[in-house]
């Protein structure tokens, strides 16, 4: 493990000037304390409680090296099968990492709306985002997002003034090419809803062929009151691509976040989710589907902290698991004393297709006060017989009838996606999932 | 020739003898009734037409339409024109019943070598058939079954057939759980289905089905056989003195 942290840090020493942000002491300083942790923790071991189902080893032992530009000449035919919508959606896009211009599409935006790479607003404009950069959660299982504080090459950065509307969704997409060494990105991306504004954020990973790529990325979000946003996170790399994720929200009061992940790529995909409910009657659903066949490995941890009183938080999260694929989900709803007036339900369903598929799921309530309502349930269960035989006798074949059985079981999950032009191509994005596994 | 030979039919579950040399004949159009006390058998004879696993045929044999049936998949059955209305349907969460009845009825065009029916042509053809079942605008979009009442079900059930158009339906227990309102409606969209070539199998424990749509015979399952064959009459007679006296 040491030669691959070594190999991070040499890069970090050597392409220090080149990062983004150098010119900002506030940023440099924040580059090296990360760096720092990350030497002293390493890569986390499955030692640790968070990660003991889920190695990493096949990760750190592929020698990935961090993307510089010029490598990229894609024309826009090239992203049109990973984008939503051409026009009804503004996006800002990323190739193997690094912020794209002409494959980007922001006009029309509404005025004070700032969308932008992040790497060039810190060179630029390094107040705006200084801000949102310096937080880190401290903890020995962090060596991913610390590696990510300090090497984030781009992102995205939005922010969302006071009352402004964002009437089509912004469509982040990160794509990665085939390279000749494997290659890894971290973009670093912030999300600011002001006060009173809305927004719906559609954040998807994607390779362009079998790339084998390392993308480690990290997502703040930051909720003002009343804010609504739509948070929508497609993981859809190829079958021998790596992903870790987080996404951090924070939400103020009467605040609302709803968060639909769906995951069918990678062959090594760990998304942490983790929301603090920070103020009186914020409200946050997460949901999830993952769809993993052959070898997969995917693993999510949500925690869900309700540090204020009177806020709401449901969770679904639905997996299903072919061949020998392997799932992890791990949530934790944590109530700390004298939080009072909270609510909270959390489900884990899992759907085993084959005899040597796998599932570890695991829902957690930690309640340390009263007067709440918080409930939690997880099941795991294979394909019911005589539903496949009632398909079967109205003329489906058993292809046919397992295949409507496993969409009906990811059906809830996806009806949650709005609007209705996100649901339809998630919706196929998943069909493509289901023949794959 | 007959749409429907059993001949001397023995059938295990978990090899118990359930069926025992059971013979039923049904020609083109003719609707017949099984009537029977519990374990009789019927349901076993029902699933045992549709193809479901687990049961063990261990004597006689079944032509449907002049085709050795124990060896087509359940599928293929259905396709060719068998349908079963389940006594118990399943609720399939997530799949609403437009979209089941659109993949059976394309399955069944494909295996005719029929045009699939496009959208449009679907829609008006489902609701013809929605509206002749009196069954609320967004049935269709309801998931198959899912929360259903037991009279919803049964309704579903016939809605299926009623796409579906099969040579021989067979309904086990249709009529159970349905109040007199709903299996007047049952019996009328069992009628309307009746013509000189589709034939059906009812099972069923009740007379007062049977008065709606009236059979062309009666036979009377008992210990795996059948033990007695008659008109309509016979299930007024069973209903007032019960099987007893047939043992």
């Amino acid at each position: 493990m040491n030669t691959a942290m070594n190999a991070y840090q040499d890069h970090f020493v050597e392409h220090a000037m080149q990062l983004p942000g150098f010119d900002s002491v506030s940023v440099r300083v924040s580059r090296q304390e990360a760096m720092q942790r990350f030497m002293q923790s390493g890569f986390p071991t499955q030692r640790l409680e968070n990660w003991k189902h889920t190695s990493v080893t096949a990760l750190w032992k592929r020698a990935y090296k961090p993307s510089e530009p010029g490598c990229m000449g894609l024309d826009p035919d090239d992203i049109t099968p990973y984008l939503a919508d051409r026009r009804g959606v503004y996006r800002l896009v990323f190739v193997n990492g690094l912020f794209s211009r002409p494959l980007s599409d922001l006009h029309d935006l509404p005025v004070g709306v700032r969308v932008a790479s992040m790497a060039q607003l810190v060179n630029d404009s390094p107040c705006e985002v200084e801000p949102y950069l310096g937080n880190h959660t401290p903890g020995n299982d962090q060596g991913f997002s610390d590696l990510n504080h300090a090497l984030w090459g781009d992102g995205a950065f939005v922010h969302l003034p006071s009352g402004t509307r964002l009437e089509k969704p912004l469509h982040l997409l990160y794509l990665s090419t085939i390279s000749r060494e494997p290659m890894v990105a971290m973009p670093r991306n912030v999300v600011v809803a002001g006060t009173d504004a809305h927004a719906q954020i559609v954040e998807s990973y994607a390779s362009l062929g079998q790339a084998r790529h390392f993308t480690n990325a990290h997502t703040t979000l930051v909720l003002g009151e009343k804010a609504r946003v739509r948070h929508l996170l497609l993981l859809q790399e190829s079958l021998v691509a790596h992903h870790v994720g987080t996404m951090r929200a924070t939400q103020m009061g009467d605040s609302c976040l709803d968060s639909q992940l769906f995951s069918m790529g990678g062959e090594l995909t760990r998304q942490e989710l983790h929301v603090t409910l920070a103020g009186e009657r914020a409200e946050c659903s997460l949901d999830g589907l993952f769809i993993a066949g052959g070898g997969q490995h995917m693993d999510f941890h949500t925690s869900m902290h309700h540090t204020s009183p009177d806020t709401w938080s449901r969770q679904l999260y639905k997996g299903v698991l072919d061949g020998n694929a392997r799932g992890v989900f791990n949530g934790v709803v944590r109530v700390p004393p004298g939080i009072h007036h909270t609510r909270s339900n959390q489900t884990s369903a899992n759907l085993l297709l084959s005899d040597t598929a796998e599932i570890d799921t695991k829902p957690q309530l930690e309640i340390n006060t009263d007067a709440v309502q918080c409930s939690h349930g997880a099941t795991v269960g294979s394909l019911d017989p005589e539903a496949l035989f009632y398909l079967q006798s109205r003329g489906l074949n058993v292809t046919s009838a397992r295949l409507l059985l496993i969409k009906g079981f990811a059906e809830e999950v996806l009806q949650r996606v709005k609007p209705t032009l996100l649901q339809a191509w998630v919706g196929q994005s998943l069909n493509l999932g289901v023949k794959q596994s | 020739m007959n749409i429907l030979e059993v001949r001397n039919l023995h059938v295990s579950v978990m090899n118990k003898p359930i069926l025992r040399g059971l013979e039923l004949h049904l020609k083109p159009g003719e609707v017949h009734a099984i009537m029977g006390p519990n374990g009789s058998g019927k349901s076993t004879l029902a699933n045992v037409l549709a193809g479901r696993g687990d049961y063990q045929v261990t004597a006689g044999e079944i032509l449907y339409q002049g085709q050795e049936l124990l060896s087509m998949a359940p599928e293929d059955r259905a396709r060719a024109g068998l349908f079963l209305a389940f006594q118990n349907p399943v609720e399939i969460p997530g799949v609403s019943n437009v979209r089941l009845l659109k993949e059976a009825f394309n399955a069944h065009q494909r295996y005719r070598r029929l045009p699939e029916m496009d959208a449009m042509a679907f829609r008006a053809y489902l609701n013809e058939r929605t509206k002749s079942l009196e069954l609320s605008e967004d049935w269709l979009l309801r998931p198959v079954n899912a929360g259903f009442s037991g009279g919803e079900k049964k309704r579903n059930e016939l809605l299926q057939m009623m796409v579906l158009e099969p040579h021989l339906a067979i309904l086990d227990e249709i009529d159970s759980g349905l109040d007199i309102d709903a299996l007047a409606k049952v019996a009328a969209g069992i009628n309307a289905l009746r013509d000189t070539k589709r034939s059906m199998l009812l099972i069923t424990h009740y007379p007062r089905l049977l008065e709606q749509v009236p059979p062309d015979k009666v036979h009377v399952l008992i210990g795996g056989q059948i033990v007695l064959c008659g008109g309509l009459d016979l299930a007024g007679q069973l209903e007032e003195r019960g099987y007893g006296w047939l043992f």
